[in-house]
């Protein structure tokens, strides 16, 4: 099949152009002015804008074991509605995605789904127990390429250290959850005036810090790649930004609502579960920092950190209530809303952090950008367009999102996938499904 | 003095959500005030009670002042200090849910034993006889008085309860959207009876 | 005379000043009423209160049940111990199940904070928090200003005292919010793990010292301990504790000539308090549980005696 997109406003990261896309046998075939030749499928994408797909180096998919709150086929079609072409999805699963076995199984099942690339993140240690490392030979060969275990930290630093040197052998890149739990204990939400206004049980910001300096110095010390999820708070970056002079294989991310969401709208919220997250929502400055630190570069990456959990867990008392949210479908209208719109990053920077740096940390080097013989992973995007986001029109199969309600600008009109549409708003022509709206 | 503000709030308030009334007609001025409880004073006097058992009541707030006059003109004529009591019937109240909680509730201060007691209901206005008869609900849980009478300044008719007054001191005949007020000096400033009508 | 308007009562933050003065009112009321041959009255005949206990606590239950018992209502207890919870059905469960009996009263004792305000979409009832992890208490502050007020006449202009576990006292948050509405200074004393995070900026000042802080102070709340704590490192142990935060004569002189001392009860004696002060301080923690019954019968009056004329459900 030939898919021909013309007159495309071609966003990269490094620049963007005007021309036409040919795609053929899934692969660009051609990014040129004026392509002549015929096709099976002729989009005209004037007045919007086509991006490389984008990637999300941290998914949680829930299958195997909670397929109640996300399965493979609902948790494509939210990727490939976010306009996200390939997910990373952390092993805190059941059972534990430890061993090749649960890995192949993964990929093979969203082969045959076909919408979007299903990359596993194996567990570093076995079960995450943090105890005994998994064998990562064998997790590589089954498709790995980072591994996590992401949800805990390792509290051991001889093991964190082993793990390091360990995966360097298989040039796999270790992500870190960085969480002191002696300090964050079971803690809900930011320690501030606020949690202590309400006697909220809390977690300070140094919970995290500590463990980022901690992770890095192991890593400069075995001088190996280390990737940090989830950055929340000023004093991280800060640390962060210094390291990054000096200590090139560090890379991390945040997700949207670190760069959004603040303690005040968790109260606000009436402290409601869907505004829980580990690590929790910082105060303004932190706010300020990421979004500043986003603009540095310091961030390379915004990764959504979905979590899907059903409403029954959610609307329990916020203290009692599991942390995560979901983001797949919300990321590149959050992104676009709050960092482009107000003129804190560029589209090209958003092109940048949501996909040319994820694919250059996993060494994809034919994804993240729009060039010719590259993988065709892209999609088009409308970004004047408003929508508003409402539970039942989300196809993730959980509705946890602090944004619900919230009117966002900028639209995912199409996803193609390895030259294949998977997503023509609002339908998944492959799977023959709407998405309701 | 901050209470004295908020009291003003509300009337303002009441005086616009409610209808308009204006003074229809005056029934009694000060002089009959102070002859009509004179006359029923009297006739409290001229019943058969042995005067020691007597006790009187007064419903909050003018009946408690009218209860008062009661008690110090039966002392002027006799010498006797009859005890007095103040009810407030917030609390037994039928419609509660239709009005709303009443958040400002005066003094219950009953001091004396009910029990065995005659004793002498005292109100200003007898209207349906509802407030009556969460009086005589709150009465029963201070005791069991040997009986009950009721004694009102003015009776306006149109009684949703089978309830009647012993001593009345005027009956006057009214409309049911009309209201009739008494005022006292010492709640109003001054000394009379009205009948308001609806201006609309 | 306000009219009153608040369907629920949650946290002492949402009442005024006025509020407050409308509930010490009643309350006087109640505690004639208490003192009469029948001790009840009508006021909520046939209302159903439920008193929804997911935490223990058979002190503040029972003066919850006696005071919707004194108003004639129907009252249901329902505690965690006894109940489908510990089969492992859901808070939210539990209310939702509830509804079906169309209570009109809920009374939330639960261990988790700030959770009331959402449970408000699951039921048409009146919620009162009886207390909701250590964010708030609302009928103990009430009791507690009302008894201060009954003892000093006014709450204006006060120095209170708030000694011991703030960083876990619901009691502790509400009588702060309270207090501050009176325009009466707070003050915060206990060991540093025990006060919270930034807890100045609500106002308060904070004492490491108690004898510092019992400076003419005009009344002194004193919080109970809870021995597990030490266990988790917030002091070291209890000698020690009770070395710098139990009150002792010699300390309470320190204070105004005046000054009141009060307790939620039910006090560690020589913990919090030396038991050589148990006769003269004593009445008056024993007044505040009377003084609770008559709080709790005014609040249970005003959000009970409602006007029902929007009984739909909230969602």
């Amino acid at each position: 099949m030939k898919i021909l997109i013309k007159s495309a406003t071609i966003v990269n990261s490094k620049n963007t152009i005007l021309a036409d896309i040919l795609i053929e046998n899934g692969r660009i075939a051609k990014v040129e002015r004026n392509v002549k030749e015929d096709a099976d499928r002729k989009i005209d994408a004037k007045d919007k804008f086509v991006l490389p797909g984008l990637i999300d180096l941290h998914t949680h998919l829930r299958t195997p074991g909670r397929e109640d709150e996300e399965d493979l086929i609902s948790g494509s079609c939210a990727a490939a509605k976010g306009g996200f072409t390939t997910i990373l999805c952390m092993p805190n699963t059941n059972p534990c995605i430890d061993n090749e076995g649960v890995v192949e199984w993964i990929r093979e099942e969203s082969q045959k789904i076909g919408i979007v690339d299903i990359i596993p993140i194996g567990a570093i240690t076995k079960e995450r127990k943090g105890k005994e490392l998994t064998e990562f030979g064998a997790l590589k060969k089954a498709g790995c390429l980072a591994l996590s275990d992401d949800g805990s930290s390792i509290d051991d630093s001889y093991l964190f250290r082993r793990a390091l040197e360990y995966a360097k052998m298989f040039n796999l890149i270790i992500v870190s959850h960085c969480e002191d739990k002696s300090l964050s204990l079971q803690g809900a939400m930011r320690e501030c005036f606020i949690s202590g206004k309400y006697g909220m049980s809390s977690i300070p910001d140094i919970a995290e810090t500590i463990r980022v300096f901690r992770d890095i110095e192991i890593a400069k010390y075995v001088n190996t790649k280390l990737h940090l999820a989830h950055i929340s708070c000023k004093k991280s970056i800060e640390l962060i930004r210094k390291e990054k002079e000096i200590f090139s294989y560090l890379t991390c991310e945040t997700s949207p609502h670190y760069f959004i969401l603040t303690v005040e709208d968790v109260e606000k919220s009436n402290f409601h579960g869907n505004f829980k997250v580990n690590p929790p929502l910082g105060e303004r400055n932190d706010v300020e920092e990421i979004k500043k630190a986003l603009k540095e570069g310091i961030i390379d990456c915004i990764a959504t950190d979905h979590a899907p959990h059903s409403f029954a867990e959610k609307e329990a008392p916020f203290e009692n209530a599991p942390f995560g949210v979901i983001g797949l479908e919300l990321a590149f209208s959050l992104t676009y809303t709050y960092l482009v719109r107000e003129k804190i990053i560029s589209l090209n920077q958003l092109v940048e952090k949501l996909s040319y740096n994820p694919a250059n940390i996993l060494g994809l080097k034919e994804r993240g950008e729009i060039k010719e013989d590259a993988i065709a992973d892209l999609i088009i995007v409308d970004v004047n367009k408003s929508w508003q986001v409402i539970s039942k029109n989300l196809v993730s199969k959980s509705k946890n999102t602090p944004f619900l309600n919230s009117e966002l600008m900028g639209l995912v009109e199409l996803t193609i996938h390895q030259g294949k549409i998977v997503y023509e708003r609002p339908f998944f022509p492959s799977i023959n499904l709407s998405s309701g709206e | 003095m901050l209470t004295s503000k908020v009291s003003f709030i509300f009337i303002e308030r009441k005086k616009f959500m409610s209808p308009i009334f204006k003074e229809k007609t005056k029934v009694f001025l000060e002089e009959d005030i102070k002859r009509t409880l004179y006359r029923l004073a009297n006739e409290i006097l001229e019943s058969p009670f042995y005067l020691q058992e007597v006790v009187l009541l007064g419903i909050q707030t003018r009946g408690v002042y009218i209860a008062k006059r009661i008690r110090d003109i039966i002392k002027e004529i006799k010498g006797i200090e009859l005890p007095l009591g103040t009810l407030d019937i917030t609390f037994y109240r039928d419609d509660l849910t239709v009005i709303g909680p009443k958040p400002l509730v005066k003094e219950t201060n009953i001091d004396f034993d009910i029990n065995d007691k005659e004793t002498i209901l005292i109100d200003d206005v007898l209207f349906t006889g509802r407030t009556i008869r969460a009086a005589l609900d709150e009465i029963m849980d201070f005791g069991r008085p040997k009986r009950v009478q009721l004694l009102v300044l003015i009776d306006r008719g149109h009684r949703e309860l089978p309830i009647r007054a012993d001593f009345v001191g005027k009956n006057i005949p009214t409309s049911i959207k009309e209201m009739v007020e008494v005022r006292l000096k010492e709640v109003d400033g001054k000394e009379e009876v009205v009948i308001l009508e609806p201006i609309n | 005379m306000v009219e009153w308007t608040k369907k629920h009562i949650l946290e002492i933050k949402d009442l005024t000043r006025q509020e407050m003065e409308v509930v010490f009112n009643l309350a006087s009321s109640f505690k004639e009423v208490s003192q009469r041959e029948v001790k009840k009255t009508p006021a909520l005949r046939g209302k159903t209160v439920v008193n929804l206990f997911f935490e223990n606590s058979t002190r503040t239950r029972t003066s919850f049940e006696l005071a919707a018992k004194r108003l004639s209502a129907d009252v249901l207890n329902f505690s965690s111990s006894t109940s489908s919870i510990s089969k492992g059905e859901s808070v939210v469960d539990t209310i939702k199940n509830l509804e079906s009996y169309r209570p009109d009263i809920l009374i939330i004792r639960i261990d988790t904070g700030a959770c009331l305000k959402n449970f408000l979409n699951y039921t048409r009832a009146s919620i009162i928090n009886a207390g909701d992890g250590k964010n708030e208490h609302p009928t103990q502050a009430l009791l507690d200003m009302f008894t201060v007020k009954e003892v000093k006449g006014s709450l204006d202009n006060l120095n209170v005292l708030i000694v011991g576990d703030i960083m876990h006292s619901r009691v502790c948050r509400s009588n702060i919010f309270g207090f501050q509405k009176f325009s009466s200074k707070v003050r915060v004393c206990g060991p540093p793990a025990f006060i919270p995070f930034e807890f100045e900026k609500l106002g308060v000042d904070v004492f490491y010292d108690l004898d510092r802080a019992i400076e003419d102070v005009d009344v002194i709340i004193m919080l109970r301990i809870q021995r597990e704590r030490q266990n988790l490192a917030y002091f070291s142990t209890l000698r020690e504790y009770v070395e710098n935060f139990s009150l002792t004569p010699e300390r309470l002189k320190r204070a105004k000539k005046d000054c009141i001392v009060m307790h939620p009860g039910p006090v560690n004696w020589d913990v919090e308090i030396s038991s050589t002060l148990k006769d003269e301080l004593h009445p008056l923690i024993l007044k505040q549980v009377e003084n609770g019954l008559a709080i709790r019968m005014a609040v249970l009056y005003l959000v009970g005696a409602e006007k029902r004329e929007h009984k739909t459900l909230r969602r």
